[in-house]
């Protein structure tokens, strides 16, 4: 009897023991699962000469929430979705002036507006997209200069998010808001801290085509630059594509070294200046860049700088584009430009402007990349449809500027104006009546290479900062200037200290469907009963309802026996 | 707050086996050693299930009921009233009533049972952050099976161990037993041809254990009235 009773405790004991290793075991399994998985995208985060800007914290974990940012609702512990088709500008700036404190900020794009070719194209109301690329571009242009305490982060609308406002939407219009003990949804992003980005890489690419030198000639022969910057800023750098902001004026350059290097190609035809071609970075950042590559030019190249002729945003012009000059309109140089374009543009059927604004040297603002040629002393305009030169951080490519609002025609017509210019000037026919490149001829403006380079620039973001080291991007811009280009070269440098930007720009958010913990007590409370009401039920049936009252009182039989 | 959902759901899970093992005299017996001699031959009779299902089973792309293929998930079903016949009549128990011995059977394989099949979803999902009613239900299903199980070795206990029983009943103990092992056929012909979803298979598997536990003590009681 006593040696089964050991042999059946030390099997006890070796269960228990596989028991408790398997819970060990059990303890390192991952958690891993949600209802839905989401990109996101987070709003910039940079520091200007100092000053914090944009949204400083990264990682979420809050509640949802709907409500529309309404005065008197604590929403400290929670995260706002809003859609931006129904946000409200003036009570979202009030919200953001008065700094309430907030979990978290999640913005809902409309669907069509994500390149990434993962959801089908839509039909959206052709009315509605003014209104909403308008309150894009004010709602980006309010989170770039304000400092939040708290993640903002963007996504695309999909169905099961559209399900998942509408639930918590009616949560909120029953109960109160969500919180730990009302259940409801969660929102999870687990990414670490953002780490400030040691420095931004600036890399031009130049293209030179040099032109056809006479035997005799000795000097060095005269040279037309076209420029155009690449990169982008906007408030979620990972979606800021800027198709007009200066896509357009990529895919324009990158059209006229095609056209130009045919026209080259053949020495009969070759013209008597040197075309510089210019890719240029940190635009966004007072055109840092261009600055630090025309520095770095050989100075006997910039002195053989006839004219250079800058590209901005000439993606979504219906007739009159500007030709921006630092230079006063009298002088003859600027004379003898504007006509060369005035002239043309007759022609096209377009109207130019000229749009004149002095150089302060002092002022570190370049509002238009001509002003870095200016300050150079080299003659220099910009053509560009905007009539008034931005401010720091604005029109720099950002959410609103998408694909769908930019007109393949406006940039065709327009590298057809620059083109004709400036052959008519390189050819010495100003004035005459010729057209170079007209349609239907073997140097007609190609309109599939412009709209497959506007595609490509449209599903690229290309903010300076977080471009990767030897970027795939820039290495095809470069392989693309090579194909048209006798000499290409790439200028390496760095943005200056005035901005800093901190990383993490995407990150994946989990939405749980979470139960309240007054469900869990509930729960709890219901099974615990069921269990009783088991035991009760099989002790009464097994031994007798007075065993189980018998169970409650033991002590006093004892104490009659002793007695 | 989620560990807390896991804990709701084991407790509800296996809940029921320990109260059963402490509220009938099974306790008083002290009748482990026969509950886990049948978690040992569940765990057998699993492993050879397994094998057969791997060798003679096509795995079906669609959901749907495939006759031919339920007939074989059911002949395989039978490998496990083998198991139940060989845990009750070739295991060496001690001194205990029949009465007893198919309980504690019963309630070793049903606790094995849900182990094996509920412990491990039951630990990697109720405690993750996203609720479902998914291991609530599960914790129910486990509560039928445990009836299911314990009915199942009534009437084994019925059919191997006892030589004289009546008659009538006889036809009756082998149409309940045979219900009671094909149990899993008919809830997957349910889920799968007719498309009812979890919540209505659980419920259907609820009504039909108390209505089978009662059948089944019915004839239990019936066959032991000649030996009293």
């Amino acid at each position: 009897m006593a040696t089964r009773k050991a042999r059946q405790g030390e099997m006890l004991e070796s269960v228990y023991s596989v028991l408790a290793m398997v819970f060990v075991l059990f303890a390192c399994v991952e958690l891993c699962d949600a209802a839905t998985v989401l990109d996101v995208y987070r709003l910039i985060q940079y520091d200007l000469a100092g000053s914090p800007f944009g949204s400083r914290f990264a990682s979420l974990n809050h509640h949802a929430s709907s409500s529309a940012f309404a005065p008197g609702v604590d929403l400290s512990r929670s995260v706002v979705i809003s859609p931006v088709r129904e946000l409200n500008l003036t009570v979202f700036r009030e919200f953001i002036e008065m700094r309430r404190p907030l979990g978290g900020l999640l913005f809902l794009l409309p669907k069509h507006f994500d390149r990434s070719g993962k959801q089908d194209a839509e039909e959206g109301d052709e009315v509605d997209e003014g209104k909403l690329r308008n309150t894009l571009a004010e709602l980006e242009d309010l989170l770039i200069h304000a400092s939040l305490p708290y993640p903002v982060y963007f996504a695309f609308e999909n169905d099961k998010v559209a399900e998942i406002l509408a639930d918590v939407r009616r949560n909120d219009a029953s109960s109160q808001p969500a919180t730990a003990t009302t259940g409801g949804f969660k929102l999870l992003v687990s990414t670490s801290e953002p780490k400030k980005l040691a420095s931004t890489p600036i890399t031009n690419i130049q293209g030179w085509l040099p032109g056809l030198k006479a035997d005799d000639d000795v000097s060095q022969l005269p040279t037309i630059a076209i420029v155009a910057s690449y990169d982008t800023f906007g408030a979620a750098p990972a979606l800021a594509v800027g198709s007009d902001s200066n896509g357009s004026g990529v895919a324009a350059l990158l059209e006229l070294a095609r056209l130009f290097s045919r026209l080259y190609s053949n020495s009969k035809t070759r013209g008597r200046f040197n075309l510089l071609f210019g890719l240029t970075s940190g635009g966004p950042y007072n055109y840092d860049g261009t600055s630090k590559w025309l520095r770095s030019l050989d100075q006997r190249l910039r002195e053989s700088i006839d004219y250079a002729v800058c590209l901005n945003s000439i993606g979504s012009w219906k007739n009159e584009l500007w030709i921006h000059v630092s230079k006063p309109p009298e002088n003859a140089y600027v004379k003898q430009v504007f006509e060369g374009f005035s002239d043309t543009a007759k022609e096209l059927g377009v109207k130019v402007g000229l749009k004149h604004k002095k150089i302060n040297i002092s002022n570190p603002r370049v509002a238009l990349e001509h002003e870095q040629f200016s300050r150079l002393r080299v003659t220099a305009v910009t053509v560009s449809e905007l009539s008034v030169a931005p401010e720091l951080l604005q029109n720099s490519g950002g959410l609103h500027d998408s694909r769908e609002f930019l007109s393949e025609s406006s940039v065709i017509k327009s590298v057809k104006l620059v083109a004709e210019t400036l052959a008519r000037h390189i050819y010495g026919q100003q004035g005459k009546n010729i057209e170079i490149f007209a349609d239907g001829s073997s140097l007609a403006v190609n309109p599939s290479y412009i709209s497959a380079w506007l595609d490509f620039l449209s599903q690229t973001p290309r903010v300076a900062p977080f471009f990767v080291k030897n970027d795939p991007f820039i290495a095809s811009l470069k392989k693309e200037l090579a194909e048209h280009n006798v000499e290409v070269n790439v200028h390496q440098d760095v943005l200056d200290g005035t901005f800093t930007f901190y990383d993490s720009t995407k990150a994946q958010l989990n939405i749980y469907q979470v139960a309240s913990v007054a469900f869990d007590l509930l729960l709890l409370l219901v099974v615990g009963s069921y269990l009783i009401l088991l035991f009760s039920f099989l002790f009464i049936t097994t031994r007798g309802l007075d065993d189980l009252i018998g169970l409650f009182r033991r002590p006093p039989s004892r104490k009659v026996k002793t007695a | 707050m989620t560990v807390f959902h896991f804990f709701n759901c084991a407790i509800l899970t296996f809940g029921p086996h320990a109260v059963y093992y402490s509220a009938t005299p099974l306790s008083e017996y002290d009748t482990l050693g026969t509950c886990i001699k049948a978690a040992l031959v569940y765990l057998g009779t699993a492993l050879v299930k397994l094998v057969c299902l791997a060798t003679f089973l096509k795995v079906s792309e669609n959901d749907s009921f495939d006759p031919y293929q339920e007939l074989l998930k059911a002949l395989i079903g039978f490998i496990d009233v083998a198991g139940l016949y060989f845990a009750l009549t070739q295991l060496t128990h001690r001194n205990i009533s029949q009465n007893h011995k198919f309980q504690a059977v019963g309630l070793g394989w049903a606790f094995a049972d849900s182990v094996l099949h509920r412990l491990a979803p039951l630990w990697v999902g109720a405690r993750g952050l996203e609720f479902t009613w998914e291991y609530v239900l599960q914790g129910l299903e486990a509560n039928a099976n445990l009836v299911f199980t314990v009915s199942l070795a009534a009437m084994g206990s019925l059919m191997w161990l006892r030589k004289s029983k009546p008659r009538a009943l006889i036809l009756l103990i082998y149409a309940c037993a045979g219900i009671l092992a094909t149990m899993p056929s008919i809830t997957s012909y349910l889920r799968r041809s007719l498309g009812w979803h979890l919540p209505e298979v659980v419920g259907f598997e609820l009504s039909a254990s108390l209505v089978m536990a009662i059948i089944s003590w019915q004839l239990f009681s019936a066959c032991q009235r000649p030996l009293v």
